[in-house]
């Protein structure tokens, strides 16, 4: 047995219709791990994310989250058993302030959202306001999250994720749509969720500096098919990678 | 039990189950293009038989009263229909599902008020030129000869419908249209107009419908209530925007109607609806919709 | 919550209450009638919007389960000489029975496909009531439901009405902002998500419709008595119309929404049909001015003025924030 193999994913394949998404596509991660896949749009990463999270269902392949087969699971059961994921276009609650969004992961994964008689306003206050503060949505707890800005709401998408305290995390291009500055907080998070609470965390981007400031493992996706895996340094250097994505060296 | 008992329950349903075509094709083709339920349908194909009537008794002297009636009823329910679209439809097409559904019911609680109000309560009965007065036998099974017209009248209106979006160039766009809305108004065809004409297309359907029925029995208020659901139980079943599937949902409503009907009486009505849950249940676009649009 | 805060919080339902209270002596008996009827239409109205204001989904067959509660209440009481009180909480099992069996299917679809499958269902339970004449007594429905001595004259039965009515709001007002309540907004504002934190959405759909269900029940079987007698169009696709009518009105994102809603439709329809028989083409221009002229009812009326101040004051805190830390 694989030592510490919180993630695995055998001979993935996906095809929509006559359309091949991704072919025999096989990745592990250990638990700890901070990877990144990276390519071109259409490369099938989002896909990849989707059969993961339950929300289509394989061709063919098995994927194993600590060591238990969860291939075609419905959503919902594989998000309880720890994996969450925050989405790449912003997925969340248009009608609900900021604070009950996060309120609500949170009560979810507390197992309370069958309570019909306790008034909400009273649970998780603590969890909540940790949460925000963590994401630095605290001074937009009150807003509806139908318009908070583009990168407000990519912060609500981690937060959201966050409240499942789920043990493998799934960022699909965390940093889309904000300034530096927020990119240099939600990544600098992103690291502290690694390296202190000991989250896994695999994303996707395209964003280069973050890419190879934050990832220690990195792997490419083309056409569905995974043609390079390694430390950002050994990606970059390798001639498949290159030709297909990065261009020109760095 | 005798052959031509069965034939005649088999043309009993296939005449109703045309009747149903016609009321629900206009339906299906409004809610296939521009997914609109139209619940004010058949208060509009009632509408259509007031006025076949009206025209029929302003011409009752003449031999051709009814055949010119029909098509002229179809005339005033269209621009009736065009009227509607214009003023209100239009206003909705972008509104939220239940708003569009409270504003079609609006229209069919408006509209059957006006018919009491401009026709009255009391039933209205056309007598049928001569012609048609005597029942003919097919195959020893009798058959009420207006049925005759009736059936052959619903499969020119399918035939007609069908070669209109397989040949034309409108027809083609009122398909492509059934698909893709956006496409559609990308390469520069102007929807707004699309959508009036298909409307008021879906209404002229309905008054020419409702002509056709305004001679079958008489003419009564609150005849479209009972066959609203009816039409749409047909659309259901056999798919909206399809209109072979409109066409099977009504031969199917008409026929498990006229044998349910033998069997067991109070039930037959309860049959259609169980049908048509488990249909949406299993298979929520219909026999021969396209599933994208579940 | 000190009695400032509450009186703060809750001073409408608090002045709706009071009003509703004191009616009896401000105004004649007809009138007293007439807000019994809305009372119990109401309830009906607030059981529909769980549906369709917290969890974003348009049920039209509520009425069957308003129909089955009348009908539970009616036949038990005319047969087997049931006490009212007790068939009040049976009427909610029944109702909530059958929503529990419709509602298992009815939560594989969304959007128009639930409902049009809620309408079948609704005209399901309409044709069986119709037809089964020798249970229901068909379309000549069911007579002479006498409600028990102590509440046969108006007043008693609209304050016993009022007493039901009001504890089954509190109720449905606890549940609503409970957890569970939340998860019935989380999975209207976005189903997909909702999946993704973890929640089986068709379970608690279900839960959310058998609930609905129970207190359209009980709203039914208040009618029965009310009416003294009961009829099949009340399970029609007219009559599940009605709520649908009323949270538009008065604006389903309010608690209260469709309760007042229900004070203006009966009251206009008191009003209307006190000289004119044509009510269908009055409210048929009525729901066409709402829909058109008054998105999200009276309360979102009344509540877009009042964001619109709200709005300005964030904008102008969240501008400063900015300044303080761009400079």
């Amino acid at each position: 047995m694989d030592n510490d193999a919180i993630l695995r994913v055998e001979h993935l394949n996906k095809s929509f219709y006559r359309y091949q998404v991704l072919t025999d596509v096989n990745y592990t991660m250990k638990k700890g791990d901070l990877a990144a896949i990276i390519g071109p749009n259409g490369a099938g990463k989002t896909t990849f994310f989707n059969l993961i999270t339950g929300y289509h269902t394989v061709s063919r392949g098995r994927i194993l989250f600590k060591e238990r087969e969860i291939t075609n699971w419905p959503r919902h059961r594989i998000a309880r058993t720890g994996i969450t994921r925050a989405f790449q276009v912003s997925n969340i609650f248009p009608k609900l302030t900021a604070y009950q969004n996060v309120r609500q992961s949170i009560l979810a994964h507390q197992n309370k959202t069958l309570d019909f008689f306790t008034p909400a306003e009273r649970l998780a206050e603590k969890e909540t306001t940790e949460l925000l503060e963590i994401t630095g949505l605290a001074p937009h707890r009150g807003t509806e999250a139908g318009i908070l800005s583009q990168g407000d709401k990519k912060k609500l998408e981690l937060a959201l994720a966050l409240g499942s305290k789920p043990d493998l995390l799934l960022l699909d291009e965390p940093t889309a749509g904000m300034s530096s500055e927020e990119t240099h907080e939600t990544m600098e998070l992103v690291k502290r969720l690694n390296q202190e609470v000991g989250l896994t965390i695999l994303f996707t981007e395209h964003d280069i500096s973050v890419i190879f400031g934050y990832a220690r493992k990195l792997s490419v996706l083309h056409q569905g098919v995974l043609v390079a895996e390694g430390t950002p340094d050994e990606v970059r250097r390798n001639e498949q990678a290159q030709k297909c994505y990065l261009g020109e060296e760095i | 039990m005798e052959f031509s008992f069965i034939f005649s329950q088999f043309l009993s349903g296939l005449t109703y189950g045309v009747i149903l075509f016609l009321v629900a094709s206009g339906l299906s083709l409004i809610f296939g293009v521009m997914n609109i339920l139209n619940f004010a349908h058949a208060t509009l194909w009632l509408i259509g038989a007031y006025f076949s009537y009206s025209f029929w008794h302003l011409l009752q002297d003449s031999h051709f009263a009814l055949w010119v009636s029909i098509p002229l009823a179809a005339l005033a329910t269209g621009a009736v229909g065009w009227a509607l679209e214009v003023l209100l439809i239009k206003r909705i097409y972008k509104r939220e599902l239940h708003e569009q559904l409270l504003v079609t019911y609006a229209v069919a609680l408006i509209l059957g008020d006006l018919i009491k109000i401009v026709w009255g309560p009391t039933d209205r009965l056309i007598i049928r030129p001569p012609v048609i007065q005597q029942p003919i036998h097919i195959l020893g099974a009798p058959l009420d000869s207006y049925f005759v017209f009736v059936i052959l009248m619903g499969f020119a209106v399918a035939a007609g419908l069908w070669w209109f979006l397989t040949f034309t160039k409108y027809g083609h766009i009122v398909k492509a249209a059934v698909f893709s809305r956006e496409m559609v108004g990308a390469l520069g065809i102007p929807i707004p107009r699309i959508f009036t004409w298909v409307f008021t297309l879906g209404i002229f359907i309905a008054g020419l419908a409702g002509g056709i029925q305004s001679a079958i029995g008489s003419v009564t208020l609150g005849m479209d209530i009972s066959i609203i659901i009816q039409a749409f139980c047909v659309v259901v079943i056999g798919g909206f925007g399809s209109l072979l599937g409109t066409l099977a949902g009504a031969l199917i409503v008409g026929e498990v109607f006229s044998f349910a009907i033998l069997f067991w009486t109070d039930g037959a009505m309860v049959l259609i609806f169980v049908i048509t849950a488990v249909i949406l249940i299993v298979r929520p676009w219909g026999l021969f919709g396209t599933p994208m649009r579940a | 919550m000190s009695a400032k805060r509450f009186l703060e919080k809750y001073w409408l339902p608090l002045l709706l209450l009071a009003a509703a209270a004191a009616l009896p002596l401000l105004i004649a008996e007809f009138w007293i009638h007439v807000f019994n009827e809305i009372l119990i239409l109401g309830l009906f109205a607030v059981s529909f919007n769980l549906i369709f204001g917290y969890m974003g989904q348009l049920s039209f067959g509520h009425a069957a389960y308003y129909s089955i509660g009348a009908y539970t209440t009616g036949l038990l009481m005319v047969k087997a000489k049931w006490p009212l009180l007790l068939c009040l909480p049976v009427s909610m099992l029944t109702a909530g029975a059958a929503a529990l069996i419709l509602g298992f299917f009815c939560v594989r679809l969304r959007g128009i496909y639930f409902a049009i499958l809620t309408m079948a269902f609704g005209q399901l339970v309409f044709f069986i009531i119709f037809q089964w004449y020798s249970f229901t007594g068909g379309d000549n429905g069911l007579q002479g439901i006498r409600p028990p001595p102590w509440l046969f004259s108006t007043n008693p039965y609209y304050y016993f009405t009022l007493a039901v009515v009001t504890l089954a709001m509190l109720v449905l007002r606890i549940i609503t902002e409970s957890p569970f309540g939340y998860t019935m907004r989380a999975i209207r504002d976005n189903t997909e998500r909702t999946e993704f934190i973890g929640i089986n959405v068709q379970k608690y759909m279900v839960i959310n419709l058998v609930i609905a269900g129970m207190f359209a029940g009980l709203a039914g079987a208040l009618w029965g008595p009310f009416n003294r007698s009961l009829a099949p169009d009340l399970t029609g696709w007219q009559h599940s119309g009605i709520p649908v009518f009323m949270a538009v009105l008065g604006g389903p994102h309010h608690f209260l929404g469709p309760m007042v809603g229900s004070v203006i439709y009966t009251f206009l329809n008191a009003f209307v049909t006190g000289f004119t028989e044509y009510w269908p083409l009055v409210s048929g221009l009525v729901i066409i001015w709402v829909v058109l002229l008054m998105p999200g009812g009276l309360f979102g009326v009344l509540q877009t003025s009042g964001r619109f101040r709200a709005k300005r004051e964030t904008g102008e805190k969240e501008k400063a924030a900015k300044r303080a830390i761009y400079g």
